[in-house]
């Protein structure tokens, strides 16, 4: 299909399930009672706080302050003034048109000093500077006046929009306006210093310009200067920074020259930097870290490739554009993933964990947990057709299932691991720790195979969701409770008591932890004193997931409401509600630096919201044949599991031409 | 050393320019060169800057006497933004040419956050304009082949499927 019809299909959704076969698990709306572990409210995901002390961004300065610096442009006012002579000339082919209605202006500053006896710069300049009037500078401001407007992109380019018309124009007229300030202050100086005037005899070029000037009017009063000329590369280049990607752009195609400073890679990793460089609050992180599509700190880095490339990926969000890559593998629900650049772990009903590699093609690494034969009777798994509905994946892969995987070569044989539903996971640098329908959580050493370090007992049910940072992990279960564990030494540090109904999410950031209960009420912690600090309550029934964002400000709930609240973390208040979803809302992602909510439902789909608005911006129904039990989000991708025993990558840089320079990985 | 201490500038173009000390020190070029060479009794040479400008630089450094020393991090925060503030934006209403000499005379003597100021002026003038524009208001020829125009300007329109 061509782009725009993909664009026109994902503008689309139609509630239309009811017209697809329906698999067997969702037909009733009411969660399963028949199996224990499947509490249709368990197993929620887990955000991954992230990790801002390994930021890649270190600045690698091109141009390093101090000495060269100095040295470079120790001579700038020599260079000058060779071109001097030229620039006259240049001003007064140039500037003739632009003072039509500027003769009337009044311009209080000038014209008192005007009749100084020239001293101070009695160099060449001289006769190009003091001809300069208050007239021309009102032609000045007339010129830069327009440029407030909106400038319509040449060719198939994006239009100009001013960004900030207020500081543009009132820096433009600082800039072009008010050569008056300028010349009274020079003027003044003048008149201050008339014993200089002897040197006036050097500069026998410059006088020979004014005279020629004298008769001539205002109009070459105006000095334009090129830049790129005048200022040393690395100046011009700390004032290109300051631009936004599309003018950065219009600047390349000024002339050679500017071309030339403007695609340097110095400034395009500034410009890529700020477009899409997210420094995260420090101190409310853990180690593990989210892709943020930053690429690597590498010299010779080509940023502006790479911000071309993340444009194109932008814009693919935009249209909904997205491969579907169906990881499978497990043998019942998979409740639960999350996932770095290098891996994909999930963990599922049928009692094992899997890591997958999260590159073509996609195989399964690892699986841990009991062998095949240990497990009785897998369940209801969905029959994998593919079911589009709404905005469908562009192009479907289906990795081959890795052999060893399933016949359970890769099973390590250790007893130590879950003997029922794996529910939740998370993972950072070092460990993982995963949550379980057998009342207790794992923790597994990543580094050195995924070996099981300690078992945390303490809940008398289904471990739901559990979260960690670098002191803590935090457990939430269906007996009610939360614990608080210390992640060192697995000790029991606090049991969190309120909730009247299952525990079905939790996150945690610093002291702070949120929970979402099936009794409707979502709550604030304080670790420290073990109290509840704040109740968030839905309108109307269960709450199935809670995200929390990385500053801590932001908290979103959801559940059987069937719509996502989103709550002020410090007053307390509910700031919206993000509607779309028919069905329980299972599973939440926030992606800050991307500024997107993505959530996964009962309904079958994967919805985007726009963080800062609340629109829906992208709807993906259907792309699993059941419920969608946990979503996750990185710049590139969303990772969703289902009922149906798969695990899809939304793949949204998928064949993107370059995709690989946004990676971060070393 | 007494806080107002007196010091004398001479311009390249040989004008003597008193100058409190704690206002020349917003050069760190000026700070460091105290420092390492004790108390000026003699009018200190600034060669590569004239009086014109080097008084808009002490202006500028009056008024900006009291700001908190600059961290010296090269935090991307500085420049986010093209942003400036209102006495800033007055004092570069100056001509062209003024404004480059202001820039690089702060580049000399190392007055970061007046080299800051000016280089987001000059951005503020390129800032959202068509090149043509860019053209107009520095007087520059377009030097390129229709055909080097149509590549750059493809390539930045690069955006795999549009």
């Amino acid at each position: 299909m061509t782009p725009r019809d993909s664009t026109a299909a994902s503008s689309r959704r139609r509630p239309s399930l009811s017209t697809k076969p329906r698999p067997r698990t969702s037909a009733s709306a009411a969660p399963p009672t028949t199996v224990v572990e499947s509490d249709p409210w368990s197993g929620v995901p887990v955000l991954d706080p992230r990790d801002d002390e390994n930021e890649v961004l270190e600045d690698m300065n091109c141009f390093p302050d101090g000495v060269p610096r100095r040295r470079k442009t120790k001579s700038f006012s020599n260079m000058r003034h060779p071109v001097d002579g030229l620039r006259a000339l240049g001003r007064r082919l140039s500037v003739s048109i632009r003072n039509k209605s500027s003769r009337h202006s009044v311009q209080p500053l000038d014209s008192c000093h005007d009749s100084g006896s020239d001293s101070w710069d009695a160099g060449v300049r001289d006769a190009a500077v003091s001809r300069r009037a208050s007239l021309s500078s009102v032609a000045g401001w007339q010129y830069y006046a327009p440029i407030a407007v909106p400038i319509p992109g040449s060719g198939r380019a994006p239009p100009i929009l001013p960004q900030n018309i207020y500081a543009g124009s009132a820096a433009r007229a600082a800039a072009a306006a008010q050569n008056e300030m300028a010349r009274s202050e020079r003027d003044g100086t003048k008149l201050a210093d008339p014993n200089r005037l002897t040197l006036d005899s050097e500069s026998g070029i410059g006088i020979d310009l004014r005279d020629r000037s004298e008769g001539s009017d205002v109009d070459l009063a105006v000095v334009r200067l090129d830049p790129v000329t005048f200022l040393p590369p690395e100046i011009m280049s700390q004032v290109l920074a300051c631009l936004d990607p599309p003018s950065l752009m219009q600047a390349e195609l000024v002339s050679r020259s500017w071309s030339e400073q403007a695609s340097s890679r110095h400034i395009w990793r500034q410009v890529f930097r700020r477009a899409y460089g997210h420094h995260r609050p420090s101190g409310l992180s853990s180690k593990r870290k989210q892709p943020a599509g930053l690429g690597r700190p590498v010299p010779n880095q080509d940023w502006k490739r790479m911000f071309l490339v993340r444009r194109a990926l932008e814009h693919r969000w935009k249209k909904g554009k997205a491969a579907a890559i169906y990881l499978q593998g497990h043998t019942d629900s998979v409740y639960c993933a999350q996932f770095d650049e290098d891996k994909i772990i999930t963990g599922s009903r049928d009692r094992t964990i899997r890591v997958w590699d999260a590159h073509y093609p996609w195989p399964c690494r690892k699986v841990i947990g009991p062998s095949p034969a240990e497990v009785p009777g897998t369940g209801p798994v969905n029959n994998p057709t593919q079911q589009t509905s709404g905005t469908p994946p562009f192009l479907t892969i289906h990795p081959p299932p890795t052999q060893s995987a399933g016949t359970g070569a890769l099973v390590e044989g250790t007893d130590d691991h879950h003997s029922a539903s794996i529910l939740c996971l998370q993972f950072d640098e070092e460990i993982m720790v995963t949550g379980s329908s057998d009342y207790t959580c794992i923790v597994w050493d990543i580094k050195q195979d995924y070996r099981p370090i300690r078992r945390l007992s303490g809940h008398r049910a289904g471990v739901l969701d559990v979260c960690f940072d670098d002191r803590y992990i935090v457990s939430c279960s269906k007996d009610t409770t939360i614990c608080v564990w210390d992640r060192a030494t697995g000790a029991l540090v606090k049991k969190l008591l309120g909730h009247r109904g299952p525990v079905n999410a939790v996150q945690l950031r610093g002291d702070l932890v949120v929970s979402a209960s099936g009794d409707g009420v979502a709550k604030l912690w304080n670790i420290a004193s073990g109290l509840c600090v704040k109740e968030f309550p839905s309108k109307d029934r269960g709450l199935a997931c809670i995200e929390f964002s990385d500053d801590a400000r932001t908290i979103l709930t959801g559940g059987n409401d069937q719509v996502i609240y989103q709550f002020d973390a410090n007053t307390g208040d509910m700031v919206r509600e993000l509607e779309g979803h028919g069905g329980l809302v299972r599973s939440l992602h926030l992606d800050s630096a991307s500024q997107r909510i993505v959530s996964g439902s009962y309904d079958m789909s994967v919805k985007v919201f726009d963080a800062e608005t609340g629109e829906l911006s992208i709807d993906l129904p259907g792309w699993t044949t059941s419920w969608m039990l946990s979503v996750k989000s990185d710049y590139r991708r969303i990772v969703a599991t289902s009922q149906d025993s798969r695990t899809v990558i939304m793949d949204f840089g998928y064949g993107l031409d370059g995709i690989e320079l946004l990676e971060e990985g070393s | 050393m007494a806080a107002n201490q007196t010091l004398t500038f001479q311009s390249s173009d040989g004008v003597d320019i008193s100058v409190d000390r704690d206002v020349a020190e917003r050069s760190l070029l000026i700070k460091n060169m105290l420092e390492d060479l004790g108390d000026a009794h003699e009018a200190i040479p600034i060669p590569n800057v004239n009086e014109a400008v080097l008084k808009k630089v002490i202006e500028w450094c009056s008024y900006h006497k009291n700001d908190p020393p600059s961290t010296g991090d090269d935090d991307d925060s500085r420049r986010k933004t093209t942003d400036i503030d209102e006495w800033d934006q007055k004092f570069m209403q100056v001509d062209q040419e003024m404004l480059f000499e202001i820039i690089l005379a702060a580049n000399y003597l190392d007055i970061k956050g007046l080299l800051d100021v000016g280089c987001k002026t000059v951005a503020n003038m390129i800032k959202g304009k068509s090149p043509e524009e860019i053209r107009k208001t520095f007087n520059i020829q377009n030097d390129f082949t229709p055909e080097e125009e149509d590549q750059i300007r493809r390539e930045n329109e690069w955006a795999e499927d549009r």
